[in-house]
């Protein structure tokens, strides 16, 4: 599946324009190899990622969604993060209602120089959800 | 009306070039709806790929511009220039990247190919969807309210005075200068401390666009960034500013007498009167608390021995307001009370002094007149400090005390030939360059540095004080005649008050909180509001004098005499036919940026004060609360592509 070029596993990273989008490109000049699986869909903070998006998200298709954002404290609109962590939290606990793996949504601290950590969650990520296969309608 | 979309893919040399087959890129992007143009270029951010750009948008008469290139981070604002040069919109500008997080990361390169049209088609549908956003400007005032006239507030002030700035110097006190005012040295130049700051506070005092508002407060601010209005008590003083010569004739008469909070309580001072000799501006005050006929008794002599009728007893408490563009404040610290730790005797025996009680006897405009005495008035023949009073307790080390202690001690040796100073230590923070050169200089003066384990207990024996401690594995104890403590510096009581105030954070021990502790550590997350000194944290007056310098920079660069602010444009807007009034994202918003309209009740953003940072939008359950650029919608459409 992940080797075809139709490739239907796709996975959608939102990363706060800050930290988490310089680790992506960090990763690229750091020229880290990665699956190919996964879209970043940037925002201005991971504050932003409503459970909406990521409802909608998993109802187009998604296999994955990861929210990735700044480490505690050093999110760029002061306390965003947390509050994005409670908002992950209780969304992954409402997931199996609605037939979803917790385990397709997840949340990731990382830092401006954590470039391999990017590439590192995002690979690990991908693999989890292939184990998992696709989404049950 | 159908969109002109036109989409770039830029080859990045061989960058993308070699890794993506650009012209099947290319080939996607046609046939996507409303796309008119679709082209490579070998180096869109080029001189010749800018114009070729340009050249496009207005051949093609371009309504979106799709750029799929390199990260945004490296070449946006350029190209967003670019659009805007020729009358498009910036903001219907949509790059995506193909380099960082597509070209390099993926090695087989039908994938990257492939994830290369996915990414375009996005953005695509992405860019038909995004609404142009004009640039917000403000017009501002450039007057500056700094408040507190510590080094910190006096660097502020001189630094933003000398560019032209009308600043406001609110202090609390009756005079200016802060503690610094009140040393006889400072360490690391081992320089007078007044002499240091008397140009400074008399160019404050002298200047004309500074006026210095001493024995006032703030207790009000609305407003924003450029445009606040804040409201000054000044408290009343009884002795008229402009009538005062401070000739001093009214102190004696006075038949009142308290302790005096200037020295630390080592001295007595009259109902009426100045902090210290020198204090600046030279005019009493009157102390209402205390002053007989304040209190409504018979006493009328100061009054009676002012040669230049200053004294006005029907002098009244004021309140002004001000316009300012920005605020600093520089309301320093405090100090831990040691009286609450009992082991040291502090407040309990004579001559167990702190560290500022040490200063102020050893100032020349001090209780002593610089002399160190003991109580009863003589020398004291052997001194014992004591470091790290309360940094268990207040979890924090304030990287003062070990450097003004080794200040101090050398300060007794020169002052009384032979005493004997003992130094309790557990932990030396003797940073900078200098630090180290004068702890070597006392320890060869023959201060005697003792490693303890924190345990130090102070008692009495007779007229002396012994103290008893821990030293590898061993209990010992020493005699002296004077104990001095290093005791924890902590927030002052109005560093909570001002925050409530304006509406800013307190990091955990109380401090003002700063909007990044080490890339900003003078601002707060309310911007036009800076924070220099001690009331950030503790430090010594280079560092507070930095923060203040870097504070009053940052206004003089941003709120300029004559220009407009710009303010960031991506901010929230609420829909009022849609919001419920829940107030959800009123609570929620990291810079109370969202407030109710009580008559429509719903809620309104305040675009001065929005970041857009999305919080709001994620929060609000009706979605009435949208963030430009981040729509909703706009999101949705490049999941749709994404996941096609
Ligand atoms: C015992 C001791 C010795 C020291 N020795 C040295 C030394 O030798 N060398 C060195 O570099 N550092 C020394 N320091 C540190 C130094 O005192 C500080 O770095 C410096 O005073 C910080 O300046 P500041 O402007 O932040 O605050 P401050 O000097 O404390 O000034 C704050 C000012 O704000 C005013 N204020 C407070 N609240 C309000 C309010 N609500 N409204 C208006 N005004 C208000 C206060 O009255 C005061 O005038 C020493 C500190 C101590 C305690
Ligand atoms: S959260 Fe939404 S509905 Fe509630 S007050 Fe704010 S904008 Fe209105
Ligand atoms: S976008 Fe962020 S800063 Fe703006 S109003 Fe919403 S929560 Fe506040
Ligand atoms: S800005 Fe990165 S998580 Fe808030």
């Amino acid at each position: 599946m992940k080797t075809e070029t139709d490739f239907q596993l796709k996975v959608i990273a939102f990363c706060c324009k800050w930290c988490s989008s310089a680790a992506a490109d960090l990763a690229g000049t750091s020229r880290m190899k990665m699956l190919p699986n996964f879209t970043i869909i940037p925002t201005m903070c991971s504050s932003r990622v409503d459970p909406e998006l990521i409802l909608k998200a998993f109802e187009r298709g998604a296999w994955g969604v990861l929210v990735a954002g700044c480490h505690p404290g050093d999110c760029h609109y002061q306390n965003g993060n947390y509050k994005t962590q409670r908002r992950i939290f209780l969304l992954r606990k409402l997931l199996s209602d609605f037939g979803i793996e917790p385990d397709r949504l997840r949340l990731e601290w990382i830092s401006a120089s954590e470039g391999a950590k990017f590439a590192q969650v995002v690979n690990e990520f991908i693999e989890r959800v292939d184990e998992l296969g696709p989404l049950k309608d | 009306m159908a969109e002109r979309i036109g989409v770039f893919v830029c080859k990045c040399g061989p960058n993308i070039g070699d890794r993506i087959d650009v012209d099947s890129v290319v080939a996607e992007a046609e046939g996507i709806e409303d796309v008119v143009t679709a082209k490579s270029h070998n180096l869109l951010c080029s001189e010749d790929g800018i114009r070729f750009l340009q050249e496009e948008i207005r051949k093609g008469g371009l309504t979106r511009v799709v750029i799929a290139a390199c990260t945004p981070k490296q070449y946006e604002q350029k190209f967003m220039r670019a659009c805007e040069g020729v009358g498009l919109n910036p903001y219907l500008l949509q790059m995506t990247n193909i380099r960082e997080q597509c070209a390099w990361v993926t090695p087989d390169p039908a994938q990257a190919t492939a994830k290369a049209k996915s990414l375009v088609r996005a953005a695509t549908m992405r860019a038909t969807l995004q609404e142009p956003i004009e640039k917000k400007e403000i017009e501002i005032h450039p007057d500056v309210l700094v408040v507190g006239s510590g080094v910190a507030g006096l660097e502020a002030t001189l630094t933003l005075a000398q560019k032209g700035r009308k600043v406001y110097l609110l202090e609390k006190s009756p005079c200016i200068g802060g503690l610094g005012a009140r040393f006889e040295e400072v360490y690391q130049t081992m320089e007078c401390a007044p002499c240091m700051l008397a140009p400074e506070l008399q160019e404050v005092l002298q200047k004309e666009n500074i006026e210095a508002i001493t024995y006032g407060e703030l207790e009000g601010v609305v407003g924003s960034y450029g445009n606040f209005t804040v409201k000054i008590r000044r408290k009343a003083r009884y002795v008229s500013e402009e009538a005062c010569i401070g000739c001093s004739a009214c102190f004696e008469p006075c038949p009142v007498e308290v302790s005096n909070e200037f020295d630390e309580g080592l001295s007595k001072r009259k109902a009426i009167y100045i902090p210290f000799a020198g204090a600046l501006p030279n005019v009493p005050v009157i102390d209402e608390a205390n002053c007989i006929k304040l209190k409504g008794g018979e006493c009328n002599a100061c009054q009676e021995a002012c040669p230049f009728d200053a004294i006005d007893f029907d002098d009244q408490d004021r309140i002004e307001e001000k316009r300012v563009g920005a605020i600093i404040l520089a309301t320093g610290s405090t100090q831990f009370n040691p009286s609450s730790l009992a082991q040291y005797g502090y407040g309990r025996f004579d001559n167990v002094l702190t560290g500022l009680e040490l200063e102020r006897l050893n100032a020349s405009n001090g209780p002593t007149g610089g002399k160190i005495l003991l109580k009863d008035g003589r020398e004291p023949r052997s001194v014992a400090f004591v470091y790290c009073v309360g940094r268990k307790e207040k979890g924090h080390c304030s990287g003062i005390c070990c450097m003004y202690s080794v200040k101090l001690a050398h300060l007794l040796k020169e002052k009384i030939p032979g005493v004997e100073v003992y130094s309790f230590y557990t932990d030396l923070c003797l940073p900078k360059k200098e630090h180290q050169r004068l702890y070597e200089e006392v320890v060869e003066k023959g201060v005697e540095f003792i490693r303890s384990n924190g345990s130090e207990r102070v008692s009495r024996d007779g007229k002396g004080l012994v103290v008893e401690y821990k030293a590898d594995s061993t209990s010992k104890s020493l005699a002296v005649d004077m104990v001095v403590l290093a005791p924890a510096i902590e927030p002052n009581p109005d560093t909570a008050k001002l925050a409530a105030i304006l509406d800013i954070p307190l990091d955990e021990r109380g401090f003002f909180s700063e909007e990044h502790p080490l890339m900003k550590s003078f601002g707060t997350p309310l911007e036009g509001v800076f924070i220099a000194g001690c009331c950030q944290g503790p430090k010594d007056i280079g560092d507070a004098v930095a923060q203040g310098g870097a504070a009053a920079g940052r206004i003089l660069s941003r709120l300029i005499p004559g220009e407009k602010l710009e303010l960031e444009p991506i901010v929230a807007v609420i829909d009022e036919e849609i919001c419920g009034g829940c107030n959800t994202c009123i609570s929620i918003c990291p810079y109370s940026a969202i407030s109710r309209d009580e008559e429509k009740k719903v809620a309104v953003v305040d675009d001065t004060l929005c970041r857009g940072c999305g919080t709001c939008v994620a929060a609000c359950p009706t979605g009435a609360a949208r963030a430009k650029h981040f729509t909703n919608e706009e999101i949705f459409a490049e999941i749709r592509e994404v996941v096609r």
